[in-house]
């Protein structure tokens, strides 16, 4: 049971490459970011779509979903990678990360959160009673501004929950980008303990970040709980 | 020249036939009260004015302007409606539900929106209570908030689908107490209700629909006291009763 | 974490007429799948003897060793016409190249399809065994955290947030490098050896057996509140003691609503069992990584595993869908509203 002794040697060079591991961390939370962001563009009028919109579209935009929710997240980033004509856009120094296997990342794991956000808005919009369009038709505002005005904004809200749901998954996910070699956290955990010489260090590499993963996740879910009661209607819905 | 007219409407949904051929004619400062068993098509007809339901046959016309010619939007913005689950917006305070309308559809600036929609609040007793939102306010005040919003659009006439219907018997004084008032100041008022109490203090004309057909129509006190079919006293009876 | 809302449908909802189509391909997916799984299997082969086709089977080879059905010269070639037409076309000819590469496509997918069908095996054991093993901890895991004194009800949670707060990959890793744990049970002896596989194997389902255990957990306890208290209150006054009564009253109510989250759970694991490829494990994503790196055609062999995975889901999904409504207690629950 050798390997599993925790040796403080190993935490001391765990310690000594924290620069090493926070830029990973950066790189981490930056994908999410920008993975989300790119999801709730493509979630939020996929979601709208799919309530509102003429048939055609909507088959178009279920059966895109469909099969972006049913294909393993590792699989959807080496096609985009591998298959997309992505050009080689160099490496961002600060970060020391190649743009193109960012990119590609983002938009795997974008296109996929977006497929599940629409269905978050979706269903979102889909519990907003009826009597708010018609109240809102009866004094006269189009069902554009009756969308816009009455509906979309109820049901942001509304999706909060769902949306809270998507940052935890995206952020766990970001770890797959580990398949086209990313320079994030768990790839940088791995190039180090694979240092030569540095083989014992594996699980105190690992727990390391686990536990960033963890405090991250932690963090902003408790954040987002906050924003969700500090934006909560008054004497909860209707 | 008559502000609403309506002319041998017919509905279905699907293979049931709800309206079959309903007209009648009413003035501006009428206050025009519909009654009917449940299922007899008084909120369809109702609906069917400011077209959120379109109708299968025959015409209305407001102002001698067939409704169906006209666009919808500016349609409702002339014929107020008041709902019987308020339907008042969940994510705004009661000034917010006043203002939405007078801002968007209106194009008021907001500061003359929000006096206006202050003013209207006031008018139902509710100016105290402006920045709660519904889930904070009771049935009775919701329903005040709901004719306030339709109240400060200025409409040529509101329609009233059972307002009180869903309130605790308790509540349903101060909204007929807000309809009075208002019966009073000269407001064209199509109501479908079954406060009784109401239909005869207030209303100008009384409707006894059933079954999609207008049995009788006239002066309530024809209706509740001499009406000329026995239907319609069966089912004013009925209710006279029980209220 | 208080994101624990039940999350949207595993992949969600398909028309009608797709639907059809999603069940005929699903029935040739998975006959061709258990066909090509089938190993010692001596009525098969002499099935396929009596068949006239002695060769099919071949149940005594192994299954990545055996030839694809069908010839792919038949493809190939169309697809190698198609793009001759297009040299002569002009500008056209990118239209002809496009109508070629679905050809070109097959050709390469059925020369892949043993390999592909033998990780499609381990992809499908690695998420039933993980499953069922994961259900076995996530019954008392949510028992404990919906019924349990202060400190069960903790370590209950405590296990939920950080298996759930942390990324299966990063588990998984742990699980592999960090421990060394194939090491010991590659020292049991018979593991690898005949029909037993290799220790990464087992590796991984202990991995996707937590991960799993964590989120059926969340499911059942979401399902477990969702049965009406008085429920309970009913048990114990005709005199069943607490235990029996979550056991023969509280659970069937329970697991029965949480079958839409077990379906989400099944999908999951089907996807994410791909993971298990960077521990070594040759499963179907491990397969696909092969080929690509053999035949140097990346893009054409993601794309066929992308869409085998889709098959495997959709079934998955719509044979979870069938269940539902099996299981279902007439005018009760949530299978109805759905």
């Amino acid at each position: 049971m050798a390997g599993i002794v925790l040796q403080s040697s190993d935490w001391l060079f765990v310690a000594s490459n924290a620069d090493f591991l926070l830029l990973g961390t950066i790189v981490t939370v930056l994908l999410t970011i920008t993975s989300l962001s790119l999801g709730f563009l493509a979630g939020f009028p996929m979601g709208a779509i799919e309530v509102y919109g003429p048939d055609s579209l909507r088959s178009v935009v279920g059966t895109v979903g469909v099969v972006f929710r049913g294909t393993p997240i590792v699989v959807l980033v080496v096609v985009l990678y591998f298959g997309l004509p992505i050009p080689q856009l160099g490496t961002v120094p600060a970060l020391d990360i190649q743009v193109t296997p960012f990119l590609a990342a983002t938009l795997a794991l974008g296109l996929r959160s977006g497929a599940y956000q629409s269905q978050v808005f979706r269903g979102a919009i889909q519990s907003i009673s009826e009597g708010q369009m018609e109240g809102a038709r009866s004094i006269g505002m189009s069902k554009l501004q009756a969308i816009r005005h009455v509906i979309f904004p109820q049901a942001i809200r509304r999706s909060i929950p769902g949306f809270q749901n998507e940052f935890t998954i995206v952020l766990k996910d970001t770890s797959v980008a580990f398949a086209i070699g990313l320079a994030e956290l768990l790839t940088r955990a791995e190039n180090l303990y694979l240092q030569p010489g540095r083989g014992t260090a594996v699980m105190e590499v690992i727990l390391t970040i686990t536990a960033i993963y963890f405090v991250l996740t932690v963090a902003t879910n408790r954040t987002l709980d906050r924003l969700h009661d500090r934006y909560a209607i008054p004497g909860g819905n209707e | 020249m008559s502000l609403l007219r309506l002319e041998d409407v017919e509905k279905s949904y699907g293979t049931e036939e709800v309206l079959h051929g309903v007209g009648f004619e009413m003035d501006t400062r009428d206050v025009d009260v519909i009654v009917g068993p449940s299922g007899s098509g008084k909120s369809t007809l109702l609906r069917c004015v400011n077209r959120l339901t379109e109708i299968d046959g025959g015409s209305i016309f407001l102002d001698d302007e067939d409704v169906h010619a006209m666009d919808e939007n500016d349609l409702r913005r002339r014929v107020g409606m008041v709902f019987q689950d308020f339907n008042l917006f969940a994510h705004r305070t009661a000034v917010g539900n006043v203002t939405l309308g007078l801002t968007e559809v209106l194009d008021l600036p907001s500061g003359e929106a929000h006096d206006r929609a202050m003013e209207y609040l006031d008018r139902v007793g509710l100016a105290e209570q402006a920045d709660s939102y519904p889930a904070e306010l009771s049935g009775g005040q919701k329903q005040r908030v709901g004719i306030a919003r339709s109240l400060a659009m200025d409409p040529e006439l509101i329609l009233f689908d059972e307002p009180t219907s869903a309130l605790d018997p308790e509540l349903i004084g101060e909204v007929l107490g807000v309809m009075n008032d208002l019966a009073d100041e000269g407001m064209t008022m199509l109501c479908v209700t079954h406060e009784m109490g109401f239909a005869r203090s207030a209303a100008t004309t009384l409707t006894f629909l059933d079954d999609g057909r207008i049995v009788e129509r006239g002066p309530p006190e024809q209706l509740f006291d001499d009406p000329e079919h026995d239907r319609t006293r069966e089912f004013l009876g009925d209710l006279t009763e029980i209220h | 974490m208080s994101a624990d809302q039940t999350q949207p449908a595993a992949v969600g909802d398909l028309p009608g007429r797709r639907r059809v189509a999603v069940v005929t391909v699903g029935v040739v997916f998975w006959t061709w799948l258990s066909l090509r799984w089938a190993y010692h299997n001596t009525v098969l082969d002499a099935v396929a003897t009596a068949l006239g086709v002695p060769d099919l089977i071949r149940s005594e080879t192994a299954v990545l060793a055996r030839e694809p059905w069908l010839p792919t010269a038949p493809f190939a070639n169309a697809a190698e016409t198609l793009t001759a037409v297009g040299a002569d076309l002009g500008p056209l000819g990118l239209v002809a190249e496009w109508l070629a590469w679905p050809f070109e496509l097959t050709a390469f997918a059925i020369e892949g399809g043993p390999a592909m069908a033998a990780g499609a095996f381990i992809t499908v054991y690695l998420t039933l065994a993980s499953m069922v093993l994961g259900l076995a901890i996530a019954v008392p895991l949510s028992v404990a955290r919906v019924y349990g004194g202060w400190l069960v009800r903790h370590i209950s949670l405590a296990y939920t947030e950080l298996v759930r707060g942390t990324p299966l990959l990063a588990q998984l890793f742990l699980l592999y490098y960090g421990l060394p744990l194939a090491e010991e049970i590659e020292g049991l002896g018979f593991v690898g050896e005949g029909a037993v596989p290799r220790a990464a194997v087992f590796v991984a389902i202990v991995g996707f057996t937590i991960n799993s255990s964590a989120y059926q957990a969340e499911y059942i306890r979401g399902a477990l509140q969702s049965v009406d208290s008085g429920q309970l209150v009913a048990a114990r006054s005709i005199g069943l003691s607490k235990a029996a009564g979550i056991r023969h009253v509280v659970l069937p109510q329970g697991l029965r609503y949480a079958i839409p989250g077990w379906t989400n759970e099944f999908v999951y694991l089907i996807k994410y069992s791909s993971l298990a490829a960077f521990i070594t494990v040759p499963e179907l994503f491990r397969q696909a990584r092969i080929i690509a790196s053999d035949s140097f055609r990346v893009t054409d062999t993601y794309v066929v595993v992308a869409v085998l995975y889709l098959a495997l889901v959709l079934t998955t999904a719509l044979a979870m869908d069938r269940l539902e409504s099996a299981v279902a207690v007439p005018g009760l629950g949530p299978a109805d509203e759905r």
